[in-house]
């Protein structure tokens, strides 16, 4: 997991290298250009789309998404959403329900349900 | 590990915040569609998409957002599946405020909650749809409950260690309620490459007709009348940012070649010039599209040529300075 982290990260090093040397020139000003300029970050993000694009469908795939599926969740994500994803699908909170709670952690979760703090064991 | 738990306990008691006074009236026609295993992501967000005018359903959505490996869905995903539905989700930035706000204008809202701890989250999906003063119970569509009432400060806490994440998906058209001109700009234009051009351009005409001198919402709606393409109602647009802000860059090299684009490169040279002076000033981005913009309109205009009569209708009476 470590190493193929490592890879993508190399990966969009080179690409932002390459992709900056040679920016296209464009005569007007979009919208997402104009309020990246007030955001700079998601600017940085715009700049390694396509290895983004690449490393979120493969990921996709391996976790049981279907290829075309995943070629149509892709597209219906932004730049900056798809470079999120490319670095944290694994660990990204992952909405489910609260069914599943596990061995050990039950007792922890039982004190802190009956002080008061979580809502666990309430139906779902 | 008591000291640590002790800790964590008071940290969590205090992120809530006082609840309201008055009631909100339940959004009762707001559908619910009960959940299967896991799949808490497409449930919930059927119930606020249909609600928004969407004939879709959890079974539609669950091949858009759920994601196996991970047993659940990713709030990016959801967010991808609302545009893919042809509607605009809108991320609420302002918290239990623009909870409530939005749901005294009729939103209902999506909402992650972390029903476990920061250091080992059980991450749900829930729409709030109602409040209730008598019992400060907060009433939501969740899991397999049509109708969970969640104390005030239980479901205040559960959603603090979500970070206070929301959606809002307002009908085609509308806009949501909590959102000020300077939050809206961004929040569309972050997403608008994903949305369809009419959603979009539907979307910035209401929010100018709701900030009509809002400088960032001027300049975006004008782009995108541009694009649909409108000349003369992106030029209206311009006209009227430039009349507010004479020295907004951006606003001059759109306007300047979308003159170039309708045949009048001396209207266009004209309202370019005042920004090549100041050029360095500029980010580098906006600089190079000038001086694309200017290297376009010298490779047209001929020397002393005058444009022809139409274009004065479109680059009107500026007070050029």
């Amino acid at each position: 997991m470590l190493k193929s982290r490592l890879l993508i990260m190399l990966q969009i090093a080179a690409f932002l290298v390459a992709s900056t040397a040679g920016t296209a020139q464009a005569a007007v000003i979009g919208n997402a250009e104009h309020f990246a300029q007030q955001h700079r970050s998601e600017q940085l993000a715009a700049i390694d789309a396509v290895l983004a694009r690449e490393v979120v469908q493969q990921q996709m795939v391996a976790m049981g998404v279907s290829h075309t599926d995943a070629m149509e969740r892709i597209g219906a994500l932004s730049d900056a959403e798809l470079q999120q994803l490319a670095l944290n699908l694994d660990t990204l909170p992952a909405g489910a329900s609260a069914l599943g709670v596990l061995g050990a952690l039950f007792l922890v979760l039982l004190v802190l349900e009956i002080l008061g703090v979580t809502n666990v064991f309430t139906k779902i | 590990m008591a000291l640590a738990l002790l800790t964590l306990v008071t940290a969590c008691v205090s992120t809530a915040p006082a609840p309201p006074r008055e009631g909100i009236n339940e959004l009762a026609a707001v559908p619910f569609f009960p959940q299967t295993e896991y799949q808490c992501g497409p449930a919930a967000l059927a119930s606020v998409l249909v609600h928004s005018g969407v004939a879709t359903n959890p079974e539609v959505l669950a091949p858009q957002v759920y994601l196996p490996g991970r047993q659940g869905s990713l709030q990016l995903e959801l967010l991808a599946a609302v545009r893919r539905g042809g509607r605009i989700p809108f991320t609420l930035d302002a918290g239990p405020d623009a909870l409530l706000s939005e749901l005294r204008a009729g939103n209902p809202v999506l909402v992650l909650q972390n029903l476990g701890l920061r250091s080992l989250p059980r991450w749900h999906y829930a729409v709030v749809v109602g409040y209730e003063p008598a019992n400060q119970r907060v009433i939501l569509r969740s899991g397999t409950e049509r109708r969970r009432q969640e104390r005030w400060g239980r479901f205040m806490s559960s959603w603090a260690r979500a970070d206070f994440w929301g959606v809002v998906v307002p009908a085609r058209g509308k806009l949501p309620a909590s959102f000020s001109a300077s939050s809206m700009g961004p929040a569309l234009a972050h997403q608008e490459a994903q949305l369809d051009a009419a959603v979009a351009r539907a979307a910035w005409e209401r929010a100018l007709a709701r900030w009509p001198e809002h400088p960032d919402i001027l300049f975006a709606t004008a782009n995108a009348r541009r694009q649909d393409p409108e000349p003369e109602a992106a030029a209206v647009l311009y006209r009227r940012l430039l009349l507010q802000q004479p020295a907004h860059p951006a606003a001059r090299n759109n306007f300047a070649d979308l003159l170039l684009h309708t045949g009048c490169p001396a209207a266009a040279a004209t309202i370019l010039e005042p920004v090549l002076a100041e050029e360095a000033a500029l980010s580098a981005s906006v600089r190079d599209a000038i001086n694309s913009t200017a290297s376009d309109i010298a490779s047209l205009l001929v020397d002393n040529s005058t444009d022809p009569v139409y274009c004065r209708a479109l680059s009107g009476d500026l007070p050029w300075p």
